[in-house]
């Protein structure tokens, strides 16, 4: 035992040591704070947009489409559509034609040209036809600016509505009281503390799929450690040294538990950079998250995963690691798992909206995606038959895993040359010991 | 007393490929042994075999008593060649580490670790990573790690490659000390000199069989004294000559000729010596060297080589 934690702290301390797992403990909050962020800053910095209008069915859509183009967007998106446009008159006119005009401000938005004031043109919207039955010809710089097409369309419509309903007798205020209706709906869910669904009611989902990334992200980055300093002892022969001194299970079970100390660093620094943070902005919603993690069993669902799946991929890493001396090697063999293990990042955000769902369910199955796809199911309060089921999968494959690592793991540490897998076949089976 | 290590029949297969055939040989207590051997003779499985990183696959193998190699943890120190620490360690953390693997407590490990470096002229590297330490220090620290919980048996793989001379005599010094202590060495390595200068007893392999197992003066004497003539000679001015066997010719400066020949097991040194000055010839120099291990080495691998060809083709 007390090799083990020798071998744990020495494991643990040439990590936590290096400048670098400072820095990427640091970056990791920051880069998500600039991923949340990125889009309502790149909509704030950017400028307004230019819009020229030119209205050919008599100027009755000038001021409506004025309005929803100008008008500031409450919940900005991206685009042209999520910031108020500044309208400028169309340079160069008046155009005889919808297609003359089109013709001659294309280069405009191009950038070929500028307009009087040395500016180009971002949008060019020309409306057309009868009246009553309107056409737009609406032209972008860019290709993609759905927004500002649909924000057209509604104003387009709007304004024939408001048209064709004076037209019927309607008065304006009735128009108005038409427009302004919103249906009184009220959503209720057994699952609801009060009945009655409430932002505060969608917290525990949000908090599962937060817990299901955060478990993704240490338990690859813990099995990443162990992989990286299996391969460095193994190239530099550290790993022979090591067998002279300590058992095979001594060796995998130090590495292992210094690798979760690392993770378990990490894991306190965020949580207490994520605490600090919510609690200097939104104190309530810090009560709310803390309320949540300790009323709805995540801290249970958060252990049995993070173990089970640690030592899951912990124990397979490491192993792996024994029969490479680069990590090009290890790269090669790992990269079909990698590539596998994106498949649980997509069907967590479905855990949100559709807990229940059937291929969800299924997927909860394969033990390589239990810990992070029950975790993030845990507010949905799955089934206890599924909770036990899954686990019991998940450490079978552990017991397994470590079964094979205490027999391949000697052979792989002691072999030369590139992976072999009748050598880790041969570990297995204990027929061979080639060198 | 148990011997320190005592093979009997030892054979390890891998598959189909032979790495150790039919080994058998002892080394008694407090002794320098040299494994010695040209690449692939079978000398690291041997030491892994010693070690209990690898099992025989028949025969018996003995290390101080215990027939299980890996009950002998910390009764055994193990130095592999190449590399074998920490490059991020700082001197004193890396010897004591493996120290407290062996068992020794973690104050005391520190302790004999500070100790070890400063009685071997390393104070400076106590405190500095491996990384920032030259070949010859970190090769030395390394062996101080696998030596600072006072090991019975020491086994060192290949030691001395890749230092130079002024590490090679530091390193030698080290394991004298070792014996001097009462510790057993052994170490593999492909320098004769290092064999010659320090070991009592040498075991030579070849292809996975033991030829020579003995002291290095037994070694030497397996291989013929060597007559070495200089001077305006012809390639063969010393053929014919009684005792001496077929000359190797070589140009050296000024035209002049080097001839060498083994003298015969059984011949008489003076009585070749007169037939060649009864020849009358233009010599300017005129040598009897004694055999080096060297000449063993080659002599008896060569041999090893053509018995092995011999096997095959019978």
């Amino acid at each position: 035992m007390s090799r083990l934690l020798t071998i744990a702290v020495r494991e643990y301390l040439a990590f936590v040591r290096t400048v670098g797992f400072w820095l990427s403990i640091c970056l990791m909050p920051m880069g998500l704070l600039i991923a949340i962020f990125a889009t309502t800053m790149s909509a704030k910095v950017a400028p307004a947009p230019q819009v020229a209008l030119l209205d050919f069915t008599g100027g009755a859509y000038v001021k409506p489409l004025t309005d929803a183009i100008t008008a500031p967007d409450a919940s900005p998106t991206s685009g042209l559509a999520g910031r108020p446009a500044i309208m400028v008159a169309a340079p160069g006119g008046p155009y005889a034609t919808p297609d003359a005009a089109a013709a001659a401000l294309k280069p405009y938005l191009v950038g070929d040209r500028k307009t009087p004031a040395g500016a180009h043109l971002d949008a060019v919207a020309i409306v057309h036809g009868s009246p009553a039955d309107p056409q737009l010809d609406l032209w972008t710089r860019n290709i993609i600016e759905a927004g500002l097409q649909a924000k057209m369309t509604d104003a387009i419509a709007g304004a024939v509505r408001h048209a064709q309903l004076s037209a019927a007798g309607l008065t304006q205020d009735r128009i108005s009281a038409i427009d302004a209706y919103a249906p009184k709906v009220a959503h209720f869910s057994p699952k609801s503390e009060a009945g009655r669904v409430s932002q505060r009611d969608n917290l525990p989902a949000f908090v599962g799929l937060a817990l299901g990334f955060v478990l993704y992200a240490l338990t690859l980055t813990g099995a990443g450690i162990l992989l990286n300093s299996v391969i460095e002892e193994k190239s530099n022969r550290i790993l022979e040294v090591l067998l002279t001194s300590a058992s095979v299970p001594e060796i995998i079970g130090g590495k292992i538990l210094g690798a979760a100390m690392v993770t378990a660093s990490a894991m306190c620094v965020w949580a207490a950079v994520a605490g600090f943070g919510l609690f200097s902005r939104d104190p309530h919603l810090l009560g709310d998250i803390l309320g949540v993690l300790a009323r709805h069993g995540f801290g249970f669902y958060f252990a049995l995963y993070f173990v089970g799946g640690y030592l899951m991929y912990a124990t397979l890493f490491t192993t792996i690691g024994a029969f490479c001396e680069t990590p090009r090697e290890a790269q090669t063999l790992l990269g079909p798992l990698m590539i596998i293990l994106t498949i649980p990042l997509v069907f967590m955000g479905q855990a949100v909206s559709h807990p229940d769902a059937p291929a969800l369910q299924a997927m909860s199955w394969i033990p390589f995606f239990t810990p992070f796809l029950m975790v993030a199911r845990a507010a949905s309060n799955p089934p206890l038959w599924q909770v036990a089921g899954t686990a019991a999968m998940m450490f079978g494959l552990t017991a397994v895993e470590v079964w094979i690592a205490g027999r391949a793991f000697r052979t792989g540490a002691l072999a030369s040359g590139r992976f072999d897998l009748r050598l880790l076949l041969a570990g297995v089976t204990g027929r061979g010991e080639r060198v | 007393m148990d011997p320190a290590l005592k093979l009997d029949g030892v054979t390890k297969r891998y598959g189909g490929f032979t790495a150790v055939r039919d080994l058998s040989f002892e080394v008694k207590r407090g002794v320098i042994l040299g494994f010695l051997g040209p690449n692939g003779a079978g000398k690291t499985t041997t030491l892994r075999m010693t070690l209990g990183l690898v099992t025989p696959t028949s025969g018996s193998l003995q290390v101080l008593g215990e027939t299980d190699g890996r009950r002998l943890k910390g009764r055994v120190g193990f130095l592999p060649e190449e590399r074998g620490l920490y490059r991020r360690m700082t001197g004193v953390s890396a010897i004591a580490f493996f120290a407290q693997l062996k068992g020794v407590p973690r104050p005391e490990a520190r302790r004999k670790a500070r100790q070890l470096l400063c009685d071997n002229g390393l104070a400076e590297a106590a405190d500095r990573q491996i990384r920032m330490l030259s070949k010859g220090m970190a090769q030395k620290v390394q062996l101080l790690s696998a030596i600072a919980h006072e090991p019975e048996l020491v086994i060192l793989d290949e030691p001395f490659s890749g230092l130079d001379p002024v590490n090679q005599q530091g390193l030698e010094s080290i394991i004298r000390g070792l014996a001097r202590n009462g510790s057993t060495v052994i170490f593999s390595t492909h320098v004769m000199q290092h064999a010659e200068r320090i070991c009592d007893q040498v075991v030579l392999m070849a292809k996975g069989r033991k030829v020579f197992d003995g002291t290095v003066a037994e070694a030497c004497a397996a291989a013929p004294r060597r007559l070495v003539v200089e001077g305006a000679l012809a390639p063969d001015a010393l053929s014919g000559a009684p005792g001496l066997g077929p000359a190797t010719s070589e140009l050296i400066d000024g035209g002049r000729m080097r001839l060498t020949s083994a003298l015969a097991g059984n011949a008489s040194a003076p009585a070749a010596l007169k037939a060649v000055f009864d020849r009358d010839l233009e010599i300017t120099r005129l040598e009897l060297e004694e055999p080096h291990l060297h000449d063993a080495f080659i002599m008896l691998t060569e041999r090893a080589g053509s018995c092995a060809l011999d096997g095959a083709h019978a």
